[in-house]
């Protein structure tokens, strides 16, 4: 077991290196270079991979769905377009209020969409239909989006545009700080909370049955998820497939299914899968591929064979 | 010596499913819970078990409302086994059993040598010690009811109850678990209660019938009196004009 843990960090440490010291001309060890530019992108692709990853692993158990994830129940659509409801209609204020306010709305667009997915699982819908309607509701967000840009300005529509294809590389020095206090924040709480998440493995009525306050933690669980799936949308643009495909992996690599051992491996392996992404980018400088593009090569096929493998799972 | 008093209970989901429960439960008694599909076995005993609410009444645990216990004491007394399919991969017997020592164990979770030791001691009770390494997923539907009876009983409950348990099995696999529950009611000096429709199988094995009959009253006895007063007949199975 120790072992097997041990095997994940190596190609994370590995990754990490060669992004300080590869730049898209090449090798090159310049001090400022390294940490103005090419730090701030690690340590994104680091904790924005492990919280994807993290929120995936808490939404799989929760919902009962091994098809839960950010981006398909639409939780990280949702965060995009409070955010971009912000950039439009905040233009105007101060930047401390236009900044902090991001982060609010970037949460509480992620937070309702959870209340609605909440509200359709309490009336005993379907696991397919769960999915379904997360589908709808993240394409009900990006059509907003749309609208939204077609009434943006042209600087607002640049710094949108930019954002909305998701890149690790938006983030910047200055912003570092606040990201990773928020990602800390927003990991500690479930460390605190293991226990009666785990029993969430079951079944609802099992973790009730054994004095699991199901309501709370109903609350605990959104909040926790939201946060952390805003803070990677606000700071990253959305992000696909990470989230839902690394708790499988996880799964898959461990043979293990209790949280206390998969959420490090989930954290891991997602970092792992971001920072393998952003080593793509850099190695291919001529090609403007996305990040998103890269990860949908990558997770679509790992979703079809996890389907295809679990054709008993009774979705 | 009475463990539990149910009083004028009334329950539902949203409107009222059955009405004027009356009954208590003794330690040590095997019972049996009958009634045709829908007419409210697994609403009484989610009602019972405190996983649903009442409509109205009283459920007495040792003379205090189960509503005024705190979640945990509740769950160190009544423990459940329900019909839902759980679908958990790579979760092995042992630790799904210890998802019983929940109400027991500190905020960590971290099982204790006594918790590891309740574990093994209620894997051995029902017999499955020799599978506890292997994983839930693998195992055929009669063990995987023995896992969960055995995730309940580490627990370490007053009362068991159970879910119509016998329904996906064989009839060996029936015959054996319903053994194994009078077993473990009579070595636990538990009470336990099972909804079941194979009153066939359980008819001999039980002290006592619970029956939801279909007329909407609510009756208790011995298997002998229920069965030649004609009550379960009447009640259980449905008359040749339906």
């Amino acid at each position: 077991m120790k072992l097997k843990y041990s095997l994940l960090f190596i190609p994370v440490i590995v990754l990490i290196c060669l992004l300080l010291v590869l730049g898209e001309s090449g090798l090159s060890t310049d001090a400022v270079l390294i940490n103005e530019l090419r730090l701030p992108k690690v340590l994104a692709c680091l904790f924005a991979g492990g919280l994807l990853a993290v929120s995936g692993l808490l939404m799989q158990i929760f919902f009962q769905n091994p098809l839960a994830g950010p981006d398909i129940l639409g939780v990280s659509s949702g965060s995009s377009l409070f955010v971009a409801v912000w950039m439009m209609a905040g233009a105007g204020l101060t930047p401390m209020v236009q900044e902090w306010g991001m982060n609010v709305m970037s949460f509480l667009g992620a937070l309702s969409v959870f209340l609605l997915l909440l509200f359709f699982l309490k009336r005993n819908i379907s696991r397919v239909s769960l999915i379904i309607i997360g589908l709808l509701l993240s394409s009900f967000a990006s059509s907003g989006i749309s609208v939204l840009v077609s009434m943006g300005q042209a600087l607002q529509l640049k710094n949108f545009l930019i954002w909305s294809m998701g890149s690790f590389r938006n983030m910047t020095h200055m912003e570092l700080p606040r990201f990773i206090f928020l990602s800390l924040l927003s990991l500690f709480p479930v460390w605190f909370f293991l226990k009666p998440l785990n029993q969430f493995l079951l079944s609802e009525n099992y973790a009730k049955s054994v004095g699991v306050n199901v309501k709370q933690m109903r609350m605990v669980f959104v909040t926790i998820a939201a946060l952390q799936i805003s803070i990677v949308t606000l700071y990253c643009g959305p992000i696909g497939f990470i989230g839902i495909i690394s708790p499988h992996l996880a799964r898959i690599y461990l043979k293990k299914a209790q949280l206390s051992h998969l959420l490090p491996a989930a954290f891991l392996i997602g970092s792992f899968l971001a920072l393998l992404t952003e080593l793509v980018l850099v190695m291919t400088p001529t090609l403007s591929i996305s990040v998103n593009a890269i990860l949908g090569l990558i997770g679509a096929p790992v979703i079809v064979l996890y389907l295809y493998r679990e054709r008993s799972l009774g979705l | 010596m009475k463990i539990m008093e149910i009083k004028n209970l009334s329950i539902g989901f949203k409107s009222i499913l059955f009405k004027e429960i009356n009954a208590s439960l003794k330690e040590g008694s095997f019972v049996g819970l009958l009634g045709i599909n829908g007419v409210g076995k697994s609403c009484l005993i989610k009602t019972l078990s405190h996983l649903l609410e009442r409509k109205s009444g009283e459920i007495l645990l040792h003379g205090r409302e189960i509503c005024t216990l705190k979640p945990w004491e509740l769950s160190q007394k009544i423990a459940v086994v329900l019909t839902e399919k759980l679908q958990i991969d790579y979760l092995s017997v042992f630790e799904l059993v210890s998802f019983g020592r929940a109400p027991y164990t500190a905020r960590s979770g971290h099982l204790s040598k006594e918790d590891v030791a309740i574990v093994d001691s209620v894997l051995e009770q029902t017999g499955i010690k020799s599978l506890s390494q292997k994983y839930f997923s693998e195992l055929s539907d009669g063990q995987k009811q023995k896992v969960l009876i055995a995730r309940a009983l580490a627990q370490k409950p007053e009362i068991l109850f159970l879910d119509e348990p016998t329904t996906y099995l064989d009839i060996p696999s029936k015959l054996d678990l319903i053994d194994l529950l009078k077993k473990l009611t009579k070595e636990n000096n538990i009470a336990v209660l099972l909804s079941t429709h194979d009153l066939e199988l359980i008819k001999d094995k039980v002290d006592e019938f619970w029956l939801m009959g279909k007329d909407g009253t609510f009756s208790t006895g011995s298997p002998e009196v229920m069965i030649t007063s004609g009550l379960i007949k009447n009640n259980f199975f449905r008359s040749e004009s339906e």
